[in-house]
């Protein structure tokens, strides 16, 4: 038994795209065309282990499915409205139907991710449970993405066709990008899978070599083909007895895969023949090609590499291509003209996260002979890398760096213009060692030391914790903002803008943040109803008294909303026109010393700001907030905050700052 | 998995219809991305036999042609089942006569 359901698998695997295209072509819908497949399928489960294998296996299953696809129509009563179709031609296979299949499974209306399960089931013939367990997730998810693609495909009206020759392009560009995301998935992961995921890369390059077949005149089907096959050949060297990935230049050419690099190499040359702009597989194709004719890591012709490179970010200008673009001319023209490349990237929002841009700019700065940022480089690649294998990989090479060049540190005196060497109290300090000081400090409020703490995250992030504080620069702190924020909103940036400053200032180097301005905030459209800022002194005495008094005390204070509304008639020094509120005073101006005394009305303690209504007795208050004359209670945030917008169409905050600077 | 399948020499010359046959199936196992590599074999062979330091090269053939290999196919495939039904394929259109099917590994 276990016998005949692995024959059944194996004729499945090897039949099933041409069972189920059959079936599309009778049926023009996925959902039941799969589902009658799968009900051969199982058909052959059940009576091949009585009456054994059939001679002609593959037949066999083609006639039990189109036998049940007929049935499927009479149940349908769609019978007449198919029999003319049935009659005629219907049931010939046409040699381009499973192009066809290929063509519906990757539909532009689909995500790629349902693409690859979707393609892997109907033209790969695996099962739920052998995608699911070669993505690394559970066989519901993959059934239940499965069910979903189907449902899209039938509302797109997804046709069993060859698109046209406009759409020719595009479609296939999505299936090419459907296989190589197949690939990608088994061949991007390292250590610990591996008894899996290979699973995946034969899978993608057998789906390109159909491919490839089926459509012999595009190239770029043969150039992914061609790609495919060469980076397959590199497999058993890509990673060390220990698992640690080897670098390209590293790996034992000894262990790469002739076979499978003489495959690529005569994909590449049919893809060639075919004549044509070269696009991005082919072009990515004859980069790998390049390293594989290479004897040793030496006879690698870059300058060819960096050429070709140069042709794909034309065609595919993506910050990841422009960046191994530059590794390549590092090689080619030294690492001086890479770096020049590398630089810029810096402020690639995309690439902000990617650790193998500090990795690359690494390399670059120790070639350079320049030690000290090549290790701080590897150490922030090292804090970027979420694959452990690479971040232990990584740490390696900076704490070699490091040994090397014992007195590297040394070099950390050359201060670029914008810092002060010398006035640093946390000279000494790293960014990370710092960050932590100031982000302990306990005299900030939780909101602000959250606002804090994201700000000197992306320092971290992007600088590098280990960083000594003093070999900050102005320009670094300034590229970072224009990478992290640069988009955002004004009031964003300011608020990291200003983060920065307080850091800055408490860590003795306010020039860290000299190249950093706040942003004007724009103005905001114009209130309906209650022109504030025009006239605002008669809608201020026409407000309740209480309401006049707070917003023209938050004006003239310009202090936070909470802090007002703290305040106690024991707190206030009418006389000095000021108030202690914690470990702050509250100024205010003829405007409020006019109106204070008169809501006062004589009280000498309790809560400055009252509510209208006394506190429900079942709800327990403080003292603290409950007036000891009246036994009203202490005017809250959102009740101010709600009148303050029905009377005037603004909110308390923006009290503050009057436009044109009137209250 | 890779496999090989080696196909024993027959002393029967192959005709016309066999070639195109075989032809044909090649081209199958191609389009389906399972064949890497296949090739017919010379009836000549060199033995190459070592003893201690010794190494002995002699001409061929075998003294039995039933021994000697006359074909080889290497295939790419899931599973030991998918090569065998890819084998059943092949003698059927080849008729009498026997294949030898091994798992490759490495590289």
């Amino acid at each position: 038994m276990p016998y005949i359901r692995a024959t059944v698998d194996a004729v499945w695997r090897l039949e099933s795209a041409r069972i189920v295209a059959a079936l599309m072509r009778l049926l023009h819908d996925v959902g039941p065309a799969e589902e009658i497949a799968q009900d051969a399928l199982v058909a052959a489960l059940e009576q091949w282990p009585a009456t054994g294998v059939p001679d002609n296996p593959g037949a066999w299953l083609t006639t039990i499915a189109k036998r049940r696809a007929v049935d499927h129509i009479r149940r349908a009563r769609r019978f007449e409205e198919l029999a003319p179709r049935l009659a005629v031609d219907a049931l010939e296979e046409q040699p381009d139907d499973v192009l066809r299949l290929m063509f519906i499974s990757c539909h532009p209306a689909l995500p790629p991710r349902t693409r690859a399960a979707l393609t892997l089931r109907m033209v790969a013939g695996l099962s739920a449970a052998e995608i699911a367990r070669a993505f690394l997730t559970t066989e519901q998810v993959i059934l239940r993405r499965i069910a979903e693609a189907k449902r899209v495909l039938a509302e797109a009206g997804a046709r069993f066709e060859l698109p046209p020759p406009e759409e020719l392009a595009a479609r296939l560009s999505s299936v090419l990008e459907v296989l190589y995301l197949i690939f990608n998935e088994g061949y991007a992961a390292t250590a610990g899978d591996d008894l899996l995921r290979p699973e995946l890369t034969r899978e993608a390059l057998r789906l390109g070599r159909i491919l490839a077949e089926l459509a012999p005149d595009e190239a770029e089907a043969h150039g992914l083909v061609a790609l495919m096959e060469i980076q397959a050949s590199r497999s058993a060297a890509r990673t060390g007895p220990d698992g640690v990935p080897v670098q390209l230049h590293d790996q034992d050419r000894g262990l790469w895969d002739p076979l499978l690099i003489r495959r690529g190499f005569t994909a590449l040359l049919r893809a060639r023949e075919l004549g044509g702009t070269p696009g991005p597989y082919v072009l990515q194709a004859a980069i790998a090609v390049c390293h594989a004719q290479a004897r040793t890591a030496a006879d690698t012709d870059w300058a060819q590499i960096a050429t070709l490179y140069e042709l794909l970010e034309q065609r595919v200008p993506t910050p990841v291509v422009r960046l191994n673009r530059a590794v390549a001319v590092g090689f080619a023209r030294g690492p001086q003209a890479g770096l020049d490349l590398v630089d810029p990237l810096l402020t690639d929002p995309a690439l902000r996260d990617f650790h193998l841009l500090p990795g690359v700019r690494a390399d670059l700065l120790l070639r350079l002979g320049r030690t000290a940022e090549a290790r701080r480089e590897f150490e922030r690649a090292a804090g970027l890398a979420t694959n452990t294998a690479e971040r232990a990989f990584l740490l390696k090479r900076a704490e070699s760096t490091n040994t090397a060049n014992r007195d590297a540190l040394s070099t950390y005196t050359h201060h670029p213009a914008g810092t002060a060497p010398g006035e640093t109290t946390a000279a000494g300090a790293t960014l990370g060692e710092a960050a932590d000081a100031f982000l302990a400090r306990d005299d900030l409020e939780a909101a602000t030391l959250r606002s804090y703490r994201q700000t000197m995250r992306r320092l971290r992030r992007t600088l590098g914790d280990r960083l000594p504080l003093s070999a900050i620069t102005a320009d670094d702190v300034a590229r970072t903002f224009a990478t992290a924020w640069g988009g955002a909103a004004p009031a964003t940036w300011n608020r990291h803008v200003a983060a920065a400053r307080t850091f800055a200032a408490w860590s003795g180097s306010p020039a860290l943040t000299g190249q950093l301005s706040k942003k004007d905030l724009p103005d905001r459209p114009p209130k309906q109803g209650v022109a504030w800022d025009t006239g605002n002194a008669p809608l201020r005495e026409s407000a309740p008294l209480r309401e006049s008094a707070l917003w023209t005390l938050i004006g003239e204070s310009g202090a936070p909303i909470h802090h007002v509304l703290s305040l106690n008639v024991e707190d206030l020094d009418l006389e000095d026109r000021r108030a202690r509120a914690g470990r702050r005073w509250i100024t205010w101006r003829s405007g409020t010393a006019r109106l204070l005394p008169r809501l006062l009305a004589g009280r000498t303690r309790g809560p400055v700001f009252l509510a209208d209504r006394r506190p429900v007795p079942s709800r327990p208050l403080a003292d603290a907030d409950r007036c000891p004359e009246t036994g009203r209670r202490r005017l809250s945030y959102e009740r101010a905050e709600y009148l303050c917008k029905q009377l005037t169409g603004r909110t308390l905050s923006e009290l503050k700052h009057p436009p044109n600077g009137q209250l | 998995m890779r496999f090989l399948m080696m196909s024993m020499a027959t002393d029967e010359p192959a005709d016309e219809q066999l070639y195109a046959e075989m032809g044909k199936f090649i081209q199958e196992m191609t389009a389906k991305g399972v064949l890497l590599a296949t090739g017919g074999l010379a009836p000549e062979a060199v033995v190459i036999t070592s003893v201690g330091d010794e190494v002995t090269v002699t001409d061929g053939p075998f003294a039995e042609a039933r021994e000697a290999v006359g074909g080889f196919a290497l295939v790419e495939v899931g599973s030991k089942e998918e090569a065998i039904e890819l084998g059943r394929r092949f003698r059927r259109i080849v008729g009498d006569g026997r294949s030898v099917i091994q798992q490759v590994f490495g590289p």
